[in-house]
């Protein structure tokens, strides 16, 4: 933890804790987790199924909120906004990619790349929204409907929408799940470069080692609980890590 | 149990918010219905026991055997009795008591000036029968009438114009009469014979204000010694009585009384009741058939899952028909409930609000219970029907592919058949409005019409929801454009949800704008005929009021301000076998204060053998000046009339003109129904208008109206027509609510991740909420001017129909205020069912809502 202090955080949950259920069936999806994402670097969390990834996910991008403990992007404490002032922040300071059904079928391709925007109210930067099409090779799709697109392309459109507000943070839950190897690959290229090039914050929950890869470090979670990390991760050195884990249980 | 039956339950039981809305609709629907026929039955049945308990002292009644009806009246006219035959009547063995009844219409005037009653039942008088087992009327408080000016008034009446026992106001009879209140009476132990009002005064009164001339009575009731059976009586009276004269049983005359009741007023109430809840049914059927159609729709994996497992086609479609025959049962019966509930609801309200509904239990018949049920079952389960047998044909693969919406815009074979039987609704009505005018052929055109608007929606949904909204883009951002985009999904929806509005709108502007036409028509009649400067008349409406004295036409004519002031009264005759009504004025006046069209011959001497007809009716009896027509009169003689004139223009002047003078022998109760009034040349309006009124105020105080005044007055009785329109439709249009608050929150449901999607990128709760209502105002909005359209359409075919069918000219009326106050309740209604779902949608928690299937 002392190797990231000196970054500036993004995005941090501090003694997180988050408990579904109540009395004998409580779960305690997150049990005093304590992480900090910082600025410009791409971020992947990664553990078995029900290690709380993805709860810790949700409640760091303000979906969910914790039971105790605090949450933050950049300074300012999730826990203290309502829901109103919480969707405003989702809007201009988070990004979001999903696993699948990221977009809005009734809008066209360039509509759903600047519908936070346009839910603000905000025209945003066009320079870079016209930038970021090009980036993820869209140009010629702008005018289509999502159901007229491939699953990859439906996620390139939904990561240029994540960053088309340059918001503090993007956070991506399982982007490359539902995607072939040579979409998925596609997309993870996209995330790394907008970390590397364009300076963007990244989180990404995933199960698979060779998405993980492409990250800048890798975060293990087991029971709810933060037990390792991984600088400069490869795809084998991840697979070993996950194998003990199996081995354990 | 049956596995279709137990799937059925089961789904039920999941989805029990799904079939809120079709509950409500069917239980609205029976419910209407249920509650109609209760009433009806209620009513009849306390009138008869009414009638019984009031006139069971009466054994027989004699009575002018023939009545002279006129079109459009529900009571003919009787030739009166001489009341000299009381007399013979009375020495009939087993004749206890006979009594004269005389008879005639007689306002009274209120405390506050205004006339009591008027407005529909008959304003009557009569002499108060001192037998008291003769008298209908009870006395319930102070005394009979034992001197001239003194009367009881029957306590309905009191209360209604705030008379107390001891108050002097005014009877009109129509010749204005002083009048004291000794007594209060009842009538079957209710206030009054439902709204009519009755004044008794003494005989003396009676014979001198109620009959044309001393000696008449309207007929004799007789009371039979005891053991002498009411057939018995009339066997006995029979042979004694004149030619023209006969006598019934009591029982026969109360049920002819009951039966009066029953035409003129209780099945006109009952059958306006039920066209509004069969249109209200006709609503809650598209209502109901859309929100199976997407339940089954929703449903295709699981039935598809079922068809896989080995499930039959028929045992599919079985379970979904269980499933609406269950809602279908369940709605009715607690509809039946609901139709009780209304009824007795009803039953309380109306004492409230000056009505007597007669006392007693609630009347419910089987036909009231069985009818309303059947009715329910059968629109539902038809409703659902077509949605069951395509979740019959649920192709077991379905179950692997995505859950797919029906998004498929309009197919062509639709559009061709829409278009096709538009065209025939429009050759169909237009033939049948101007080729060859039939209102049965216009009437089958304006159905055509409906269904091809039905089955053209979903085609017109996609352009006209794209076009009314818009605007939306503009106005409202992203929010709008999604609601307009979301209203686009599925046009098919879209148009069903809509067609439901749409029917309700249609029906209410079709009567707005055929009541703007009568409006119309009235005025220009009143314009085109009427050349008089004031009209003096006596508000009234069906049977109700007493007209206008006499007297006032030749007071108001020695006025130095009148050139001319000529009273119309009413006679009646038979005239080539039918019943006529007869205008009975000053000939030669009439022509000067009345445009009577092109005349022929003259009408300046008709004398008493001379009679003015109309083209119309002179060219259907092929009658021409010169000629002889043959007038039957009440009191039994025919007599020959000269045609003296033809004239070309009937609307307020009549189709058969006499003069006073050929009236005299045969008339009943004195009084003109409207006076017409020229002043003289440089008497202004105003000052004219004064002077008669003056003079009017001693003549009971009718009303003093201008042209424009007049024609407005006479077409008051519309506008309460159409608001009593306007507050039934109001159950159609909260059904067809009902249905578009149904369809959004089901749509809703199947977008659950995309409103999850939203909202994590940033929607507000306000701006989905803004969203969803916003696609509610557009499919309202389909549905609205969808309506306009054909209610508009259908209001000038009703118009240019009756127009050909009848000999008065329609006119034409769009009238755009009233229209644009149905389309804004339109727009508004759609903004209300968007309410409940809207703030539905807006309470999902976003992390539940991304994580659904």
């Amino acid at each position: 933890m002392t190797a990231t202090t000196a970054l500036r955080a993004a995005s941090r949950v501090v003694d997180a804790v988050k408990v579904y259920g109540g009395g004998d069936t409580a779960v305690r999806a997150l049990d005093g987790v304590d992480v900090s994402f910082p600025a410009g670097r791409f971020t992947a969390i990664m553990g078995p199924s029900g290690s709380g990834k993805s709860t810790l996910m949700h409640c760091a991008a303000g979906l969910d909120t914790l039971t105790s403990g605090a949450a933050y992007i950049g300074d300012t404490e999730l826990g203290t906004l309502d829901d109103r002032r919480l969707t405003l922040l989702r809007r201009d300071r988070v990004g979001f990619v999903f696993q699948a059904f990221n977009l809005v079928p009734t809008l066209t391709v360039a509509e759903n790349i600047t519908l936070p925007l346009d839910l603000a109210g905000r025209r945003g930067d066009r320079e870079w929204i016209d930038a970021l099409v090009d980036v993820v090779g869209l140009r010629d799709r702008l005018h289509h409907r999502p159901s007229e697109l491939s699953g990859g392309q439906q996620q390139r459109v939904a990561v240029a929408r994540a960053f088309a507000g340059k918001p503090d943070v993007v956070f991506a839950d399982e982007p490359t799940g539902n995607l072939d190897s040579r979409s998925g690959a596609e997309v993870l290229g996209l995330l790394g470069s907008a970390v590397r090039d364009m300076d963007r914050t990244v989180v990404m929950v995933t199960h698979d080692p060779v998405a993980a890869a492409h990250a800048d470090e890798v975060l293990f979670l087991a029971d709810g609980r933060l037990v390792d990390r991984m600088e400069s991760p490869t795809p084998d050195k991840v697979l070993d890590r996950m194998k003990a884990f199996e081995v354990r249980s | 149990m049956n596995a279709s039956i137990r799937l059925s339950l089961t789904s039920l039981r999941a989805h029990r918010r799904r079939f809120a809305g079709t509950f409500l609709a069917v239980f609205l629907g029976v419910a209407f219905l249920a509650g109609t026929l209760v009433m009806g039955d209620t009513l009849r049945a306390g009138f008869d026991s009414m009638f019984g308990e009031a006139t069971s002292g009466t054994d027989a009644v004699v009575r002018g055997a023939d009545a002279i009806t006129t079109p459009g009246e529900a009571q003919g006219v009787r030739r009166p009795v001489d009341t000299s035959l009381v007399k013979t009547v009375e020495r009939v063995p087993g004749v206890a008591a006979a009594v004269p009844n005389i008879q005639g219409a007689a306002q009274l005037v209120g405390s506050d000036g205004k006339p009591v009653g008027g407005q529909g039942p008959p304003t009557l008088a009569g002499n108060w029968i001192t037998d008291t087992r003769l008298n209908p009327y009870r006395l319930a408080e102070g005394r009979a009438p034992a001197e001239s000016g003194e009367v009881v008034v029957n306590r309905g009446a009191a209360k209604k114009g705030g008379l107390k026992i001891g108050d002097t106001t005014i009877l009109r009879t129509p010749d204005p009469v002083r009048v004291t209140v000794v007594g209060l009476a009842t009538f079957g132990g209710q206030d009054g014979m439902a709204q009519v009002t009755f004044t008794g005064m003494t005989r003396a009164d009676a014979e001198k204000y109620l009959t044309a001339r001393p000696g008449q009575a309207a007929s004799i009731a007789v009371r039979a010694e005891p053991g002498v059976s009411q057939r018995d009586l009339v066997h006995r009276l029979t042979p004694v009585l004149p030619k023209g004269v006969e006598a019934i049983t009591g029982q026969q005359s109360a049920q002819e009384n009951t039966d009066m009741i029953s035409s003129q007023f209780l099945t006109i109430f009952t059958t306006f009741l039920l066209v509004f809840s069969g249109v209200a049914l006709l609503v809650a059927t598209f209502s109901i058939h859309n929100t199976f159609a997407i339940v089954v729709a929703q449903r295709t994996r699981e039935n598809a899952l079922l068809r896989a497992l080995g499930a039959a086609r028929r045992q599919v479609t079985a379970a979904a028909l269980a499933e609406a025959c269950l809602v279908a049962l369940t709605a009715s019966l607690a509809g039946l409930a609901g139709g009780i509930g209304v009824a007795a609801g009803l039953q309380a309200l109306f004492p409230a609000i000056g009505f007597p509904f007669p006392d007693g239990n609630l009347v419910i018949k089987t036909l009231s219970m069985v009818l309303p049920l059947a009715v329910g079952i059968v629109v539902c389960l038809g409703s659902a029907l077509l949605p069951a047998r395509r979740a019959g044909r649920t192709a077991p693969l379905a179950a692997l592919r995505e859950t797919a919406v029906d998004t498929a815009g309009a197919s062509r074979v639709r559009a061709i058949a829409g278009s096709v039987l538009g065209a025939l609704a429009l050759a169909t009505t237009l033939t049948g409005v101007l080729v060859s005018p039939s209102v049965w052929l216009a009437g089958l055109g304006a159905l055509l019409a409906l269904a091809a608007f039905v089955v053209l929606g979903p085609v017109a949904a996609t352009t006209a929801v794209r076009l009314l909204g818009g605007p939306l883009d503009r106005l409202r951002g992203v929010t709008g454009s999604l609601a307009r985009r979301n209203a686009l999904r599925s046009p098919k929806r879209t148009a069903a949800t809509a067609s439901a509005l749409m029917i309700g709108v249609a029906v209410v502007s079709l009567f707005t704008v055929f009541g703007a036409s009568l409006k119309a028509t009235m005025d220009q009649t009143v314009s085109r005929s009427f050349a008089g400067d004031v009209a003096v008349s006596s508000p009234s409406f069906g049977a109700g009021g007493s007209g206008l004295s006499p007297r006032l036409a030749p007071a108001l004519q020695r006025l130095p301000q009148v050139d001319t002031a000529v009273g119309l009264g009413r006679g009646v005759a038979e005239v080539d076998g039918r019943g006529r009504a007869l205008t009975v004025t000053d000939p030669s006046a009439l022509a000067r204060t009345f445009d009577l069209g092109a005349v022929t011959g003259s009408l300046r001497d008709l004398g008493t053998d001379g009679i003015a007809i109309t083209r119309k009716e002179a060219d259907r009896q092929h009658l021409h000046t010169g000629d002889t027509a043959r007038l039957t009169f009440t009191d039994g003689r025919t007599e020959g009339f000269t045609v003296r004139a033809v004239y070309g223009q009937s609307e307020l002047a009549g189709d058969y003109v006499i003069t006073r003078a050929a009236w005299a022998p045969h008339r009943t109760q004195d009084a003109d129904t409207v006076i017409a009034v020229t002043f003289k040349h440089g008497v202004g309006t105003d000052a004219g208008k004064s002077a008669v009124r003056k003079v009017a105020a001693r003549y009971g105080n009718p009303s003093v109206q201008t042209r424009d005044e007049y024609a407005q007055s006479s077409a008051g009785g519309i506008d309460m027509m159409l608001t009593l329109v306007y507050a039934l439709l109001a159950l159609a249009v909260v059904i067809a609510l009902l249905g578009i608050a149904n369809t959004l929150t089901l749509a809703l449901h199947e977008r659950t991740r995309e409103l999850g999607l939203l909202r994590a990128v940033g929607q507000t709760r306000a701006q989905l909420r803004a969203m969803v209502r916003w696609e509610s105002v557009l499919v309202a909005a389909f549905g609205t001017a969808g309506g306009l359209g054909l209610g508009a359409f259908l209001g000038w075919v009703l118009v240019k129909a009756s127009d050909g069918a009848s000999d008065t000219a329609f006119a034409f009326a769009l009238p755009p205020a009233r229209l644009a106050v149905v389309a804004l309740v339109g727009l508004t209604a759609g903004a209300l069912a968007g309410l409940r779902p809207a703030r539905r949608a807006a309470r999902l928690d976003v992390l539940r809502a991304i994580a659904t299937e």
